[in-house]
């Protein structure tokens, strides 16, 4: 195998280097330490990689919570009745959500070439989510709870990278423990 | 002298372009944003008419009294899962990432590489290539991945140039050069990986019944099977969750030569039949059949 994987251990699903973000990884910490019964239905064999994204839960609730974030923002922009604006504001947030990747993915290929730009587009997308948001927090349509409701998760989630900071020599021994 | 595909045939649905978007988006998107991704797309594919009805004709079959409009939403599943399983399969392939793999059936999956020579039976479920590249990594045993070429001349080109390393192919167009070399390889103790759940193009079949309906499954690992000896594992990979699968391995089908040969072969067939049938129903969502299985539906 080429990549970091381990065999037969279910409690390594709650590893915190499986996981991305600082808040995901504070609650995984948690679950690792509080331990997890043995599943005697479970599975005959596991292979478990270690990996940033390997999450699920963690993936889909950023996911929901950025769509959710953006189609707030178009609800609160498009020119119609509420209820219409809903409506439209569903694929539009989807197509909304495509153009960084596709802009910054083509401009990444032609300035780098044919290679992995995730890590770039990644922040690029975080980025410009973060200035729409501010920009959200200075008009005055009911958006902008939202667009604080958006930097509220970004404080929870520096808060949780500064307790993890704290916790790392913890946070290492669980994980070596738990990996070896 | 072959006629080269018009220019607009890349946009097919089975066209290179969207093999081309599936690298350039697994290349590109956060995996924070991948599920609002996979959702967009596969809502988008299911103007794809062709595939929208087959699924839909062969989930009346599988789910009987099922209504349309339900069907519908099970196809949509259908391509949501179809769409996980491509991109995790290009996601191993560009950045070598492996989902999270459970066994069970363990203990014939041990017994399959412990064997000189195997058949491994499979279906056109989950990540079948995911599997037989996850196989070739931890097992000391070679595969040889038999499989029907794609349709489309470009996009076979730009899959064929793509292939993950130690994995061999070969695709089930050369039918009698292929049967002598797999026999070779099986006899050399290694495994075939077939899939055996349609028939696709020119190749040999044997008469089955799915869902209580007639139907043809391909004679090829049957036959060779009992040319070599050996036992067939009816193997299945399916999707449990976002970057997580399960290889299900199955008893295997031994296949005893007898005086007479049909009823040898109509045995194994309704083992694995079963088999096909128990995966099916419980997985359906993840059998990626997207034309009328059964000839009466295609009629």
């Amino acid at each position: 195998m080429t990549t970091n994987v381990i065999i037969n251990r279910s409690a390594v699903r709650w590893l915190p280097s499986r996981h991305r973000f600082a808040l995901a990884q504070l609650v995984a910490f948690a679950r690792l330490r509080r331990g997890e019964p043995q599943d005697a239905d479970g599975p005959d064999h596991l292979i478990l990689p270690i990996d940033r994204d390997q999450s699920a839960a963690e993936s889909y609730a950023v996911a929901v919570w950025v769509f959710l974030t953006v189609a707030s923002y178009l609800v609160a922009v498009l020119p119609l009745p509420l209820p219409l604006a809903i409506f439209a504001a569903i694929p539009l947030a989807s197509i909304v959500i495509h153009i960084p990747i596709v802009v910054g993915g083509l401009t990444l290929r032609l300035l780098l070439g044919d290679n992995d730009h995730v890590k770039i587009v990644s922040v690029g997308t975080m980025s410009l989510l973060i200035v729409w948001s501010f920009y959200v927090t200075h008009g005055d349509s009911w958006a902008r709870i939202v667009a604080w409701l958006f930097f509220g998760v970004l404080a929870c989630n520096a808060i949780a990278a500064l307790i993890l900071w704290l916790l790392r020599a913890e946070v290492q021994a669980e994980e070596n423990q738990c990996a070896r | 002298m072959t006629q080269q595909p018009a220019w607009w045939h890349r946009f097919h649905a089975r066209g290179v372009f969207w093999r081309q978007v599936l690298r350039f988006a697994i290349l590109n998107t956060p995996p924070w944003l991948e599920p609002i991704a996979m959702a967009s797309w596969s809502l988008f594919f299911l103007m794809w008419g062709t595939a929208r009805r087959g699924v839909m004709r062969n989930l009346a079959v599988i789910k009987p009294g099922s209504f349309a409009l339900v069907n519908f939403f099970r196809c949509y599943r259908v391509f949501w899962n179809y769409a996980w399983t491509i991109a995790d399969n290009v996601r191993f392939k560009e950045l070598r990432t492996i989902p999270d793999w459970e066994f069970t059936g363990w203990k014939y999956f041990e017994e399959m590489q412990e064997r000189d020579g195997a058949i491994l039976l499979t279906a056109h479920m989950g990540s079948y290539d995911l599997g037989a590249h996850l196989f070739s990594e931890t097992s000391s045993r070679r595969i040889v991945m038999v499989r029907a070429p794609e349709t489309d001349p470009e996009t076979r080109a730009f899959e064929q140039g793509r292939a993950a390393e130690g994995l061999r192919i070969e695709f089930n167009t050369r039918s009698t050069d292929l049967a002598i070399d797999l026999l070779s390889i099986i006899r050399d103790g290694n495994i075939v990986a077939i899939q055996g759940d349609r028939v696709t193009g020119e190749i040999g079949f044997l008469p089955a019944t799915v869902f209580g309906r007639p139907t043809r499954v391909p004679a090829g690992p049957f036959a060779l099977a009992l040319a070599a000896r050996v036992p067939i594992y009816p193997v299945f990979v399916v999707r449990l969750g976002r970057r997580r699968y399960r290889l299900m391995t199955a008893r295997p089908i031994e296949l005893v030569r007898s005086q007479d040969r049909d009823d040898d072969f109509r045995r194994a067939v309704e083992q694995w039949v079963g088999e096909l049938e128990h995966v099916i129903r419980d997985r359906w969502s993840q059998w990626f059949t997207f034309e009328p299985y059964w000839p009466e539906l295609a009629a």
